[in-house]
């Protein structure tokens, strides 16, 4: 009992800046100095979450979204995963790659968008192949450097010990690159997000981005600001959901800060 | 946190290059194949577009270099590339120096830590281009609006760069200055700031590549003044302009390069490998 109200005690104590930041938003929206119609109130911002809730416009909207998340995510992971081993497996390859990778990241790639949408139409296609294409990045040059930077001595031991090369890599390299492909994998996930609402913002009929603009357009600001609290929450839950997997698989890991450390 | 930075700094020594062995020597070759790789894939799109074997709006590599130059030319080029560079380089210096100077501050002062730390672990993996409809309602469709939303994206990595940064400044160095009689300020400037310079580096050009994907998305969702690449983009696209739409595409591309190239640039003098290699204590 006094442990679980410690455990709250310290829980207020590390997010107590979220509470002062809340609070101040609410003074602001009340105290008459700023237009209510531009600072809604929080009550004014969760009244209108609870309506969409209720009447399923959000569920409509985010579950288009987060197929598209996923569905760009989860192919980008696993051929950015097999394209960074297969960069580290074989040098010639790594070195054509690397350097299309090194050129090509500082390139947005959602200015390629329009072109997409010519290719894959503007529906779920054009989006989900731009978030691949951008997922893709972070995860197949993580991949590629954990996987380079495996300690000779484990590589040499497995073989000493009559390791096939199979087993080799299932046993020791992976899991010595598994940190480094979870930090890629972490980087892009977010960005899987960016990009969804990115597009559904520009050209779409579904999805939270599109409920945003639709909400701008409508000009119901407590609308639009529960959108914008909508995707921060999923955005959030993404996040949490592949730190907690992380914990789960490596263990023997700490948690690292969320930011690309570039291997060059 | 050394145990974060060590890898950085030693791939940073590697990078530096051995005596005998310039470092144009060891790289020149690769990327030379890669480009190889390119102009086969630019080569093999203009033979197959001059043979009509491509859908019309994928024009030749020849007809969007030609548009390029006619852009060039009428002046329109630099017109909408001053737009674009002037919205992403204001948000970019807003965002960046806002996140470096309160993460370094959050780095040496842990009551700062405390308070914004929480703030932005949480508020991280939120897509920021979601506040742009917000900031359009507090701005306009300005550039103002604009900068802001640059601003507040370029703010997260740089803030968790600098913070993690200085948080690895060795204690060692921080003693032996305060042992010589440095006060906390020049400690902080001449210690705590270039320990903490090569992770500030990598932040920044996260940030960079964010202000660029930004700086196209605002520009793609409201122009008011009809300036920017982005908007030049979309507007070729809806017109059915493609050269025009791949030339503004080209643009962005060499832009977006080159920034990043001059971030690097900055970075080999600023934050030299040097430092880099005394900054991984008991290597």
């Amino acid at each position: 009992m006094s442990s679980a109200v410690a455990g709250a005690r310290s829980l207020a104590g590390r997010y107590y800046s979220l509470a002062v930041v809340l609070a101040a938003w609410e003074a602001l929206a009340r105290s008459g100095a700023v237009n209510p119609r531009l600072f809604p109130t929080l009550d004014a911002i969760g009244a209108s979450l609870w309506t969409m809730v209720a009447d399923g416009t959000l569920a409509t909207h985010l579950g288009a979204t987060l197929l598209r998340v996923f569905a760009g995510f989860g192919l980008a992971a696993v051929a950015g995963v097999a394209l960074g081993v297969v960069m580290a497996r074989l040098p010639a390859v790594g070195r054509v790659v690397e350097p299309l990778f090194s050129f090509g990241y500082p390139v947005p790639r959602v200015a390629l968008y329009p072109v997409f949408v010519f290719l894959f139409g503007l529906g779920h296609l054009s989006k989900v192949a731009l978030i691949f294409l951008e997922c893709l990045y972070p995860v197949a040059i993580h991949t590629y450097a954990g996987c380079r930077g495996v300690d000779r001595l484990y590589l040499w031991s497995a073989a000493a010990m009559g390791a096939r090369p199979a087993r080799v890599f299932a046993r020791v390299v992976l899991p010595a690159a598994a940190p480094a492909i979870f930090t890629g994998l972490r980087i892009a996930l977010p960005v899987a997000l960016v990009i969804a609402v990115l597009t559904e913002m520009i050209g779409s009929s579904r999805g939270l981005g599109w409920l945003l603009t639709y909400a701008t357009a409508a000009l119901s600001r407590p609308q639009v600001f529960a959108g914008v609290a909508a995707i921060a929450a999923v955005g959030f839950a993404l996040d949490r959901l592949l730190v907690v997997a992380r914990a789960r698989l490596l263990p023997w890991e700490h948690e690292v800060p969320p930011i690309a450390v570039d291997a060059r | 946190m050394a145990e974060e930075i060590r890898p950085l700094a030693r791939a940073l020594v590697r990078s530096a290059a051995g005596p005998g062995r310039g470092p144009w020597r060891a790289r020149s070759a690769p990327a030379a194949a890669s480009l190889a790789v390119i102009g086969a894939v630019v080569a093999a799109w203009q033979l197959l577009a001059q043979a009509r074997l491509l859908p019309a709006f994928l024009v030749s590599p020849a007809a969007v270099a030609g548009q390029l130059v006619a852009l060039a030319v009428s002046g329109e080029l630099v017109r909408h590339a001053a737009a674009s560079l002037y919205r992403s380089v204001a948000g970019l210096a807003l965002g960046a120096g806002g996140g470096v100077a309160l993460g370094l501050v959050a780095g040496v002062a842990r009551p700062v830590a405390a308070f914004f730390d929480p703030l932005v672990a949480l508020t991280y993996p939120v897509p920021k281009v979601a506040l742009l409809p917000v900031l359009i309602v507090w701005f306009g469709i300005s550039d103002l609006s604009k900068i802001m939303v640059i601003a507040i994206s370029c703010f997260y990595p740089c803030f968790i760069a600098a913070l993690y940064g200085a948080r690895a400044t060795h204690p060692t160095w921080v003693w032996a200055a305060q042992s010589m009689g440095a006060r906390p300020a020049r400690t902080f400037l001449r210690v705590v700031l270039p320990a903490a310079a090569p992770q500030i580096f990598s932040g920044l050009r996260v940030a960079l590549a964010l202000s660029f994907i930004l700086m196209l998305a605002s520009e793609m969702i409201g122009s008011s003044n009809r300036t920017g690449l982005g908007f030049l983009i979309l507007a070729a696209d809806a017109s059915g302009r493609f050269d025009l739409m791949f030339a503004a595409i080209a643009a962005i591309a060499a832009l977006g390069f080159g920034a990043d190239r001059a971030l690097l640039g900055l970075r080999r003098i600023l934050a030299p490998a040097a430092l880099a290699a005394e900054a991984a204590p008991g290597e």
